[in-house]
C-alpha cells in the first residue's frame, strides 16, 4: 500500500513484517505497513535549567518564540535543520529526547551572532547553542568536538604556563583529536617558514616548543585560576545532576 | 438635587462603583441585588488575589461593600429583584419581587455575567474526572486557605495543567468572544500555585496569550520568568484518566508533535457567559440584546453607558467580558449619565 506523503514519517516509525499471518490472512510484507505514532509522553522539567547554568543559556527563559534568531541564522541559510528557535523551544518545554534526535547538527553554530543582533528579547541564541553543544558533551551524548579538544588544549597550557606556545598546541591539538601529526597542508606551512622566516624566529619558536618558558611568578596566579575552574566546573556539574568531579 | 432615586441593578463592582458615585455627590440611589449579600461574582465566587492588583477580593470588594453599607443616600435590596419597569426616562416606575414599588428617575443596569459551565465541553473531563477542576475553583482553593489539592485524593499536586480559552473563542458552542481576562487570571493562578507549591510544575495550553497591555509584564512574563511556568501552544483534544492521573491529549502545534501527558490537576479557565438572566433582564427593562446576549450598548460616543432605551445605562460585564477596574470605571461613568437624567439634563445623555 503506498503512503501519501511519506517525507512527514520518520522512516524508523514505518513497520513491516516480512512473515504475518492474521486470522489466516496472510498479510505479510507491505501488507502489513503501518506507522507507530509520533507523541510526546512525557517533559523532562529540569532541561531548561540544565541549559540555563552553562555559560550563554542563562537568557532562555525569555525567548517568545517569534524566529528572529532562525531568520538570521548562518548556517539555517544552508541547512534548513539548524533551527535555534525550534531547539530553544524544546529545551524550555522539556522535551529531551526530541532535542537528542538534533544533536550531530546543533554543535554546527558559526558563532556569528547574528541572531544575538535580531533577537527582540535579548536571550543571547548563539550562547543558547553555545550552552547545548556544551551540555551535550557533558550528558556524553556526544564525543567532545575538535573545537572542545582545542579549546582544552589551549586553556591547559594558559593555566600550565601563562603563555601559549602555538607549536605544542598544534602537535597536541592533533594528537588529542587523534588526527596525524603529518598532515599535508602543516608540511607545507612548515616548509615554507623554514625558507622564509628569519633564522632568529625559527630559533626562537624552536626554543620556546623545547622548554615551554612560563611568565614569571606563576605559581600563585596558576593556583588561584585552577581553583576557579574547579569551582566554576563543579556547579555546572552539579546542575546537571553529574558527580562533581569528571 | 432631584428628589427621585436612580436605580441601581446589582451589587457588584459596578454596581458598588455607580452607587458610591452617586452619594458622593448627594444624589439618592436604590441597589438592587438578588443575592442575599453585597459584592457580586468575585465574593460569591470566592475570588482569591485580583488581577491586576493583587488585592484580596475580600479586602477590595469587601471594602467597597462597606462604603455603601449605611451610607444615608443609598437603599439597599438584597434577595431581591425588579419585576416589573415602565414609564419614561425621568419618571420610571419600578416594581419589586418584594415589598413596595416605587418612581425613579434612571436606571444603571450592573447586572454582570455568568461562569461559563464546563460540563458544555465534556472532551476535556470536567465532571466526569474529579480532578479537573475549574479556574473559580482554585480561586476558591486559595481564598479559603485550604491551599491548591487534588480533589480525588487531597494531596498536593506535582503537575497541573491549565487549559485556556474554555468556553471562549469556541464556535463550536456559540461562544466566539475572547473572555478577555482568563490568560491573565490564569497566569496569575499559575504563579500563586507555584508560589504555594514549588515543586509542583504548571503548564498553560494556549492558542493565543492575551495578557493584553500592561499585563504582558506583570503576568505573562513574570510567570515564566520568575516562576517557570511553561506555555505550550496547543489546543487540547480530549482529556481522559488512566484511573489515577488525568490524562491531557493535543498537539503541540511548534513542533508538530502529538502530546500525551500525565497531570495531576487539569484547569479549565472558563470564561464569561452572559448572564443567564439577560432575556428576562433585556424583556423587562425592554433593552436589547447584542447578537452574543449581553446587554447592547448604543454608541459610545453619545451617552456614557447608554443602552438601547433612553434613560436606562449599563456598565460592567453586563456588556460583555469585562475586568473588574473596567467595570468599576464604567460604572461611575455611567453613574455619571443617570445623574444627568435626575437633574432634567436629558438632551446632555442624548
Amino acid at each position: 500500500m503506498a503512503i501519501h506523503e511519506k517525507h512527514l514519517i520518520r522512516p524508523e516509525n514505518i513497520k513491516t513484517h516480512d512473515n504475518l499471518v492474521i486470522d489466516g490472512v496472510d498479510v505479510s510484507g507491505h501488507w502489513s505497513t503501518f506507522i507507530e505514532t509520533r507523541v510526546v509522553t512525557d517533559y523532562n522539567e529540569q532541561l531548561e535549567e540544565e541549559i540555563a547554568a552553562l555559560p550563554g543559556g542563562e537568557y532562555i527563559h525569555r525567548c517568545w518564540q517569534c524566529g528572529s534568531c532562525t531568520n538570521a541564522c548562518t548556517v539555517n541559510a544552508i541547512n534548513p535543520e539548524f533551527n535555534p528557535r525550534y531547539w530553544i523551544y524544546l529545551i524550555r518545554m522539556g522535551m529531551e529526547s526530541e532535542l537528542l534526535r538534533d544533536k550531530e547538527i546543533i554543535w554546527q553554530c558559526v558563532s556569528c551572532n547574528k541572531c544575538t543582533y535580531a533577537c527582540p528579547r535579548d536571550v543571547f541564541p548563539e550562547g543558547v547553542m553555545k550552552a547545548t553543544a556544551h551540555w551535550l558533551e557533558m550528558k556524553e551524548h556526544t564525543a567532545p568536538s575538535n573545537s572542545t579538544i582545542f579549546d582544552e588544549e589551549f586553556t591547559r597550557q594558559v593555566v600550565q604556563t601563562g603563555k601559549i606556545e602555538d607549536g605544542r598546541i598544534l602537535m597536541n591539538f592533533l594528537k588529542n583529536s587523534k588526527q596525524p601529526l603529518f598532515q599535508d597542508w602543516l608540511i607545507e606551512m612548515v616548509k615554507q617558514m623554514v625558507w622564509n622566516l628569519p633564522v632568529k624566529y625559527l630559533f626562537g619558536m624552536g626554543w620556546a616548543t623545547l622548554f615551554q618558558p612560563k611568565t614569571r611568578s606563576w605559581a600563585k596566579t596558576r593556583a588561584a585560576i585552577e581553583e576557579h575552574i574547579a569551582e566554576e566546573k563543579a556547579a555546572e556539574r552539579a546542575a546537571l545532576g553529574l558527580d562533581p568531579v569528571e | 438635587m432631584s428628589s427621585k432615586p436612580i436605580l441601581i441593578v446589582g451589587g457588584g463592582p459596578a454596581g458598588l462603583a455607580a452607587a458610591h458615585s452617586l452619594a458622593s455627590v448627594g444624589q439618592k440611589s436604590i441597589l438592587v441585588e438578588k443575592m442575599d449579600s453585597l459584592g457580586g461574582t468575585p465574593i460569591h465566587s470566592g475570588y482569591a488575589k485580583l488581577v491586576p492588583s493583587g488585592e484580596w477580593a475580600k479586602d477590595a470588594i469587601g471594602g467597597m461593600v462597606e462604603r455603601v453599607t449605611g451610607n444615608k443616600f443609598i437603599t439597599i435590596k438584597t434577595g431581591t429583584t425588579v419585576s416589573e419597569f415602565s414609564g419614561k426616562a425621568g419618571n420610571f416606575s419600578v416594581k419589586y419581587s418584594q415589598g413596595k414599588g416605587n418612581s425613579v428617575a434612571s436606571v444603571v443596569l450592573c447586572t454582570g455575567f455568568t461562569h461559563f459551565d464546563s460540563i458544555n465541553k465534556p472532551e476535556w473531563g470536567f465532571g466526569t474526572y474529579v480532578d479537573v477542576v475549574t479556574t473559580t475553583q482554585v480561586e476558591q482553593m486559595i481564598s479559603s486557605g485550604q491551599g491548591v489539592r487534588r480533589p480525588s485524593n487531597g494531596e498536593t499536586p506535582k503537575r497541573v495543567a491549565i487549559l485556556l480559552c474554555v468556553g471562549s473563542r469556541d464556535r463550536q458552542i456559540g461562544r466566539e468572544w475572547c473572555s478577555k481576562i482568563c490568560c491573565s487570571v490564569s497566569a496569575n493562578l499559575a504563579m500563586e500555585i507555584r508560589e504555594e507549591l514549588p515543586d509542583c510544575h504548571v503548564y498553560i495550553y494556549y492558542m493565543d496569550i492575551r495578557t493584553y497591555g500592561l499585563l504582558e509584564t506583570k503576568y505573562y512574563w513574570k510567570s515564566q520568568e520568575e516562576f517557570k511556568v511553561k506555555y505550550i501552544k496547543a489546543r487540547i483534544a480530549e482529556v481522559t484518566s488512566d484511573g489515577d492521573k488525568i490524562i491531557v491529549k493535543g498537539e503541540d502545534t511548534l513542533v508538530k508533535r502529538p502530546i500525551t501527558i500525565p497531570f495531576d490537576l487539569v484547569v479549565h479557565a472558563i470564561g464569561m457567559d452572559p448572564n443567564v438572566d439577560n432575556m428576562l433582564i433585556s424583556s423587562i427593562f425592554d433593552v436589547d440584546l447584542e447578537p452574543n446576549g449581553f446587554i447592547d450598548r448604543a454608541s459610545a460616543y453619545g451617552g456614557v453607558g447608554a443602552s438601547s432605551r433612553t434613560g436606562v445605562f449599563v456598565a460592567g460585564s453586563a456588556t460583555g467580558p469585562e475586568t473588574i477596574d473596567d467595570s468599576i470605571a464604567q460604572g461611575q461613568a455611567a453613574a455619571f449619565s443617570a445623574l444627568a437624567i435626575a437633574n432634567g439634563q436629558l438632551a446632555a445623555v442624548e
